[in-house]
């Protein structure tokens, strides 16, 4: 009997080491695993951050520069932060009257984006809900107007601008930015996402098409909207070369190209380059406010783009 | 309340056909059930009617009306679909009334009056304020149906409206939808791929195959006199058997001659043409049964699969080299691979040709004659 009792005895012994051993392994290899992939994450945002700051920096030193007296930068020590601030700020927006051309801005980027906003959405209802001959080829074709941006048609287009006698008006920096193949095809691509019992029971029922698109399928699109919206407006916030081929009177020019003329200020006398940034500073804000505020449904829409 | 007439009605989308020319007459009141496989037109037949298809060719009437090519919104129809389409933004009330407040036919009483009564039958009244995302998939569907309810139709089109739900939901809804049509009595035509709910749902159903009607019938006569293989074998879960058989004939006396038995079969119309030739003899699972010992009329066969459902226990066998099934009395004792003796009811056979699929002979035609003369394609 002793003999089975110290046999069992040993053996269980044995069978305890092995678990100890094997668990102590285990653990060994988990904490292993753990380090690797703290080490891997370390790495991956040691990278993120400096390719984040590699792309804020120029906005950092403008902004820096921004706040000194005459902003001329010749070694590291000139990006203190200065204390002029305000009085720059203040001179850019009011002394220089860089307001008018934010408003100016402001103005002819909201009329665009509401212009492509009734515009797109008409036609991708049309292209997506109604049956008519060669669909697809008149789909392509809007796609095709991709191929030839605002710059492209600058000679014609400043032709028929001028002749139409819209030269030199609010009209002729709106007007021609209306029609834009790339909101229709992301709407386009929304709107087939939503299911076609939900058309076909507003057929069945009697609803109209435009009732449809506004009780329905603008609702059912809000955050894309607001996503295309918000590329629309930097969009038409940013186009300087237009503006400054149509358009001559000084009060109605925009932000991008009064930036210039911000610099021809300063060129008078010394070249103040902390004016230039000043102003660069304040024509970013705005899609900046934007790109912060609505960032949620911006990659929702970017999402629906790439389907 | 209005009946519907299809003629000659043709539907194809790019060359492909969808529907191949079918009539159909659905009486004033009726409840309708249109099943069959996927691919086969049944969805397409109900898209006609609603008029969210256009057809090729033939005519549908409603009433006296014709009204081939005519918007759905002036049809007067009603459609529920399998995903609900209800409109997510919406609460369930506005999901309701915006149909009816789009078209501009009713007064705001009269609506109000309509989702009342709707939903109260519906058992919704406590859910309209709820968007359907806050609603399960029943009472997302009893929307649907509530707002199909209200514009009081002159028929109701649902197409597959029960498919999404679960086993037990779906049960329910069934009986729901079975009350309401007997409350409102009006014109229903309901798409289904599931047999149980056409046979249950339907006074009539609508058996339809390859974009061809195959037939129409009561959900029993369907089941008793099935006009064709297809339909023979579509209707009724497990399916029913198919042996290739010689129809032999000894007098007045005929028999079903296979490899391994001879089945007596009952005189009815179809045998004398039979006789001679080949022929697919059609059993149902629940014809056969294991007897107790071997007689004249029974057969010899292998048993290949048990399989116990609690009521009953589904064999699967063989005879020479045909496969078949069987529903056996529950706890018989028997293993796969054991022989059993078959007896077969020969009251319940069927003969299908096995070029056409066509039937030629139901063995219970000789216990009611008069039913053959009333089987035709329309209802």
């Amino acid at each position: 009997m002793p003999t089975t009792e110290d046999n069992m005895l040993g053996s269980l012994l044995t069978a305890l080491t092995a678990a100890a051993e094997r668990s102590r392994s285990a653990g060994r290899t988990t904490s292993e695993r753990i380090r690797r992939f703290e080490t891997e994450q370390l790495t991956l945002h040691v990278l993120a951050a400096t390719v984040v700051f590699l792309i804020v920096l120029p906005v950092l030193i403008a902004a820096l520069v921004s706040t000194k007296r005459a902003g001329i930068v010749t070694s590291i020590g000139d990006l203190v932060p200065g204390g002029h601030a305000l009085s720059n700020y203040r001179r850019a927006l009011i002394g220089l009257e860089f307001w008018r051309f934010m408003l100016n801005s402001f103005v002819m980027s909201v009329a665009v984006v509401v212009g492509k906003l009734i515009v797109s959405l008409l036609a991708a209802l049309v292209i997506v809900y109604y049956r008519f001959p060669y669909k697809n080829a008149v789909f392509l074709f809007i796609l095709f107007t991709l191929l030839l941006p605002v710059p492209v048609r600058f000679v014609p287009l400043y032709r028929l601008t001028t002749e139409l006698g819209m030269g030199n008006t609010f009209f002729a920096i709106t007007v021609p930015y209306l029609a834009s193949a790339t909101t229709v095809f992301i709407l386009r691509q929304h709107f087939l996402s939503i299911p076609a019992s939900l058309v076909e029971t507003a057929k069945v029922d009697g609803v109209g098409p435009l009732r449809f698109l506004w009780s329905v399928l603008i609702p059912m699109s809000r955050a894309v909207l607001v996503g295309v919206s918000v590329i629309m407006f930097v969009y038409t916030w940013n186009q300087y070369l237009w503006p400054l081929v149509i358009i001559n009177a000084e009060s109605l020019q925009v932000a991008q190209v009064g930036l210039n003329l911000l610099r021809g200020q300063a060129s008078t006398g010394e070249v103040a380059w902390s004016m230039v940034m000043t102003g660069s500073i304040l024509t970013l804000l705005p899609p900046l406010a934007l790109l912060v505020l609505f960032r949620r449904q911006l990659l929702e829409t970017f999402t629906i783009q790439q389907k | 309340m209005t009946d519907v007439t299809l003629q000659d009605v043709r539907k194809e989308f790019d060359g492909v056909v969808a529907v191949k020319n079918i009539d159909l007459q659905i009486p004033d009141g009726a409840f309708v059930t249109v099943v069959g496989p996927s691919g086969c037109g049944k969805s397409t037949t109900l898209r006609l009617i609603a008029g969210l298809e256009q057809a090729t060719e033939g005519t549908i009437q409603m009433g006296n009306q014709e009204v081939t090519g005519v918007e759905p919104k002036d049809r007067d129809v009603s459609m529920v679909f399998q995903n609900y389409a209800l409109y997510p933004h919406m609460t369930a009330r506005r999901n309701i009334t915006f149909g009816m407040k789009s078209a501009g036919d009713f007064s705001d009483e009269e609506i109000d009056r309509q989702v009342e009564e709707a939903t109260a039958v519906l058992d919704i009244d406590d859910l309209l304020d709820r968007k359907p995302g806050e609603l399960s998939g029943g009472e997302r569907q009893r929307v649907a149906l509530g707002r199909a309810l209200v514009r009081d139709p002159e028929v109701f089109l649902m197409d597959e409206p029960l498919s999404n739900l679960d086993a037990k939901l779906r049960i329910k809804m069934r009986a729901e939808l079975a009350k309401l049509h007997s409350e409102f009595e009006t014109t229903t035509i309901y798409v289904t791929h599931d047999q149980t709910e056409a046979m249950t749902l339907g006074d009539r159903v609508v058996v339809m195959n390859d974009g061809r009607i195959q037939q129409v019938d009561s959900p029993q006569r369907l089941y008793d006199y099935p006009e064709t293989r297809f339909v023979a074998e579509f209707i009724g879960d497990p399916a029913m058997n198919m042996l290739s058989v010689d129809i032999s004939r000894d007098g007045t006396e005929y028999e079903a001659v296979g490899p391994t038995f001879r089945i007596p079969l009952p005189e009815a119309d179809g045998l004398e043409t039979a006789a001679g030739a080949q022929a697919l003899l059609g059993i149902r699972p629940e014809s056969l049964s294991v007897a107790d010992s071997a007689d004249r009329s029974s057969f010899p066969a292998e048993v290949t699969v048990t399989e116990p459902l609690g009521d009953s226990l589904l064999l699967e066998c063989r005879t020479g080299d045909q496969e078949f099934k069987l529903h056996a009395e529950p706890r018989t004792a028997v293993e796969p691979g054991d022989r059993v003796a078959l007896t077969v009811e020969t009251e319940r056979l069927h003969l299908f040709d096995p070029q056409t699929g066509e039937a030629i002979y139901h063995a219970a035609a000789a216990q009611s004659p008069e039913v053959t003369s009333t089987v035709d394609s329309t209802i």
